[in-house]
């Protein structure tokens, strides 16, 4: 360049002015710094696979002899590792692995006869070998249930439980198999609870609800079967932030065992990406780390995980193949033969393009829950800080499933069946406030609620009378069975049924095995009985027949037979 | 917008070390510990309001009270709960304020847990010179005895996406510059306008 | 307890329970779970308590889980169905006694011997006896008072 070509100081081009006002500068970016593990995946100081096996006892794990084993190594070689397919699977060379793990014509039985013989150090290696459209090859066989589904979130900023049994109830029309809330004010956790159970069970029978909350407090929830299953169990990749966390592998395998006792379902949670924002990844990367979090998942026996950096998205997606490290953790847990809930649960990006790229990886090839918590309120309401997708996304999601044919667990539906479910359940949880004696409801939060989008059109509640009430539930020992007596005494059997339809599951315990929903007709859908069979084009989950043509329904389809007219 | 873009001159801190920081004896004293890099390696918050700035804001909030500011250096953590627990601890009074350089703040009392505190600013980037005014001014008032309402704090979903790899990044710097055996050392602070 | 060994579970034939083999399903109370039904809510006929898994469920569930290739998830539910009598409170101070730096090492040795001694728990009180072993070597036992 000459010295005439210069640009002039301070002066900028038109076009750069347009891209800086863009929503992507409002992201933020940061440099790779591996020695102290901000860096996603690739980094030189991840350790080289090895195992060593002697008297049936892992002796030495990825370079670490067991004298030097941190609890995660421990907990991983006692509990994780098989070690009669150890051998076989660790002399493979990792790209072979991998090959057969994206190869359609290789059954996903094969490859977890593969992956239960892997070391943390090994996984990554395998899934660092793939690119990602290789990682949803993969994705798509590896995923548990055959048929994938979404997870809603069901909050409000005022923690009104009119507002949250509402969007609750229109969630589940919407067609999410699965709801969550959690509370601005924790003291509120029992009436908000409530609400979304029986707002859920307005809305569609069968969908599970849960509240995330501190470990103990939401089992006693679940206990109580006011929730109905559990995921905000969190497990860390070093051993210093899970000490800070509280926990240990060993808590989290007991507490894993103590909902089943119950017969409740659950999952842990963790991601890429928290050990680095708590300053303690140890020089390792992101996803090197979440394998370890991921293998103790498998060992302690729980049926699944949450994971997909979940509320720590902002650090890998601030690095180099941060996404794709995320898409590739998702990919590693399914490979463990684990219910992975996928993520996209966070707000992820300013750039409307970017929010949607990142949903890709998860959304295309389907995973168990491809959101762990779409926003069933507006992202103002969203107490989990805000999702990656919220209701004013509803018809975009619906126009994607159905562009590409592929299933995001989401419906089109008419504004008049929306009104008449949101109004019902509010109606059903005025009459179980009335008959539990709980603060009333008024006719005039009825109708605010319907109609409502976001908790500031709704009239303020006596938020002490409400802590008040909340804490005379856990006093009073009221349970989901005091539930279903109201909603029935209130004139709501049928919401009534589909609740007591839910607490019976606890029973026969179908739900706690690897990735259970409820379908409609309260028939269970898991990993066992809807198991994953994809082997290449033509086989596996294809939308088709009936859900197919409600994938077809959008809120403006003109008609082919009067196109002056849109389709109802 | 940032002081930088306003066009006026910035404001700088002259710090200078004391030595080795003591308990307080005075009952209407604040002491406001602040992090390894705060004022050295960092000049700057993590919406960028100069760390000067902040000084100066928690320093006139605590005057205006008619309380007395102690400002230390904890050099040997970038734990803000324990740089907040440490500064309750030399305070005269019980109460201390500790900032970290990416700005997260807490209020702390002496006999509290260190886990525990009496007002915590976990959102850095939303905190503007106002809070950090407004810090500066309960932290008196609870060294007073009194019992003002908590800071009123904003919250922004959208403050993920954009910070919380900075603030990672930030993190790690600042641990980088603890001194393990640097202790906690008094300071001597100015601020000044650039230039004047 | 009762064994189920006799009973083969095939995963592909006997799942759901609720719907494939009700027959096996009763409550810890010793309903049947076709009574669990809204007319017996209403009545006042149901405790909570009947809403309970069985232990003998749970060991069903884990010979399924073991049918399907998870081992893990079925070692699970049968420290599960060990875990079916130990009251709530009591489960959630096991849990809290469980977390790190939180009992001394002869805290967690008499956790493990009441958890075999009192609800013949063997396999709990064997991640009991595992963890107190890993915790001191990683230092993370709460300090012995005396």
């Amino acid at each position: 360049m000459t010295s005439t070509d210069r640009p002039a100081q301070n002066r900028r081009s038109t076009r750069t002015e347009i891209i800086e006002a863009r929503p992507i500068q409002l992201d933020g970016f940061v440099e790779e710094w591996p020695e102290v593990g901000m860096i996603a995946m690739e980094s030189p100081y991840d350790p080289e696979p090895s195992i060593r096996v002697e008297d049936g006892v892992i002796v030495e794990m990825d370079g670490r002899e067991r004298s030097d084993f941190d609890f995660l190594d421990q907990f991983i070689a006692d509990h994780a590792i098989d070690i009669s397919a150890a051998e076989e699977a660790m002399a493979l060379d990792a790209q072979e692995i991998a090959a057969r793990v994206v190869d359609p014509r290789v059954p996903r039985q094969d490859i977890l006869h593969l992956t239960r013989g892997l070391t943390p150090a090994k996984l990554l290696d395998v899934v660092e070998s793939m690119n990602v459209v290789e990682i949803m090859m993969a994705m798509q066989k590896m995923r548990a249930r055959r048929t994938p589904a979404n997870q809603a979130h069901s909050t409000s900023a005022r923690d009104n439980p009119v507002q949250v049994a509402a969007d609750a109830a229109e969630a589940a029309l919407r067609g999410f198999a699965e709801l969550e809330t959690t509370l601005g004010i924790v003291r509120y956790a029992p009436l908000v609870a409530i609400a979304l159970q029986v707002g859920g069970q307005t809305g569609r029978g069968g969908v599970i609800t849960q509240c995330a909350l501190e470990e103990a407090t939401e089992l006693e929830l679940g206990m109580r079967g006011i929730t109905a299953y559990a995921e905000t169990i969190s497990v860390y990749g070093t051993e210093s932030v899970f000490v800070d966390g509280d926990d240990t592998p060993w808590s989290k395998a007991f507490l894993a065992s103590a909902y089943a006792s119950r017969g409740i379902k659950m999952r842990f949670t963790s991601g890429t990406g928290s050990e680095v924002q708590m300053g303690n990844a140890e020089g390792k990367s992101m996803l090197y780390l979440e394998i370890r979090c991921i293998q103790v998942a498998k060992g302690a026996g729980v049926q699944g995980l949450q994971n997909g950096s979940i509320s720590c998205i902002g650090v890998p997606g601030a690095v180099p193949s941060g996404i794709r490290a995320v898409a590739a953790e998702n990919l590693v847990a399914s490979m463990l033969d684990l219910e992975c809930a996928s993520g996209n649960d966070q707000s992820f990006s300013h750039s409307p393009m970017r929010r949607t790229a990142r949903t890709m990886p998860q959304l295309l090839p389907g995973t168990d829950f491809v959101v762990s918590g779409y926003s069933g309120v507006p992202n103002a309401d969203n107490m989990f800080a805000g999702s990656n997708w919220d209701p004013e996304d509803y018809d975009d999601w619906n126009t994607i499933q159905r562009d590409l044919k592929v299933d995001g667990g989401l419906r089109h539906v008419a504004e008049k069946e929306v009104l008449a479910v949101r109004g019902k359940a509010i109606r059903a949880l005025q009459a179980v406030f009335a008959g539990l004696d709980l603060p009333p409801i008024t006719d005039e939060e009825v109708d605010a609620g319907i109609y409502a989008h976001g908790s500031e059109e709704l009239p303020e509640r006596d938020v002490l009378e409400d802590l008040k009430a909340a804490k005379g539930v856990m006093d009073r020992g009221i349970t989901g069975l005091d539930l279903v007596a109201a909603l029935e005494k209130g004139g709501f059997r049928d919401v009534a049924e589909n609740l007591l339809h839910v607490l019976r599951q606890r029973v026969s315990g179908d739900l706690l095995q690897t990735s259970a929903i409820l379908d409609g007709d309260f028939s269970v859908r898991s990993a066992i009985n809807d198991a994953n069979d994809y082997a290449g084009p033509g086989t596996g989950y294809r939308p088709s027949g009936e859900r197919w043509e409600e994938m077809k329904r959008l809120r403006h389809v003109l008609s082919a037979s009067n196109p002056e007219q849109e389709v109802e | 917008m940032t002081s930088t873009e306003t066009g006026r001159p910035e404001r700088t801190a002259e710090i200078t070390e004391k030595g080795p920081a003591e308990r307080g004896e005075r009952e209407d004293e604040v002491v406001l510990g602040i992090s390894p890099a705060f004022c050295s390696f960092f000049t700057k918050t993590i919406s960028n309001i100069p760390l000067a700035e902040v000084l100066r804001e928690v320093m006139a909030g605590v005057e205006e009270q008619g309380v007395s500011l102690r400002i230390v250096r904890v050099k040997d953590s970038s734990d803000l709960a324990k740089i907040a627990h440490r500064a309750a601890r030399l305070s005269g009074s019980g109460i201390g304020v500790g900032i970290l350089s990416r700005g997260t703040s807490m209020i702390h009392q002496k006999d509290l847990a260190k886990l525990s505190n009496l007002e915590l600013f976990p959102q850095a980037p939303l905190l503007t010179p106002e809070t950090f005014r407004a810090i500066g001014s309960n932290a008196a008032q609870y060294a007073k005895g009194e019992s003002p309402a908590p800071v009123p704090v904003q919250n922004d979903f959208m403050a993920r996406p954009r910070y919380q790899a900075k603030a990672a990044l930030l993190h790690l710097k600042e641990t980088e510059m603890i001194e393990p055996d640097g202790g906690i050392v008094e300071l001597d602070v100015s601020i000044r306008r650039a230039g004047s | 307890m009762t064994q189920t060994g006799d009973r083969h579970l095939d995963p592909a034939v006997d799942y759901p329970l609720s719907s494939r083999r009700p027959d096996l399903l009763h409550t810890p109370t010793g309903k049947h779970i076709e009574d669990l039904t809204l007319d017996a809510v209403v009545a006042g006929d149901l405790s909570p308590l009947d809403l309970r898994i069985a232990p003998d469920t749970l060991l069903m569930q884990a010979e399924i889980a073991d049918g399907a290739g998870r081992w893990q998830l079925a070692e699970n539910f049968r420290r599960a169905a060990e875990m079916t009598e130990i009251p709530d409170e009591r489960v959630l101070a096991m849990y809290n006694a469980l977390r790190p730096n939180a009992s001394t090492g002869q805290e967690l040795a008499d956790l493990a011997d009441e958890l075999e001694r009192e609800y013949s728990a063997g396999r709990t009180a064997a991640l009991v006896r595992e963890a107190a072993d890993v915790y001191g070597r990683r230092n993370l036992l709460a300090a012995a008072d005396d």
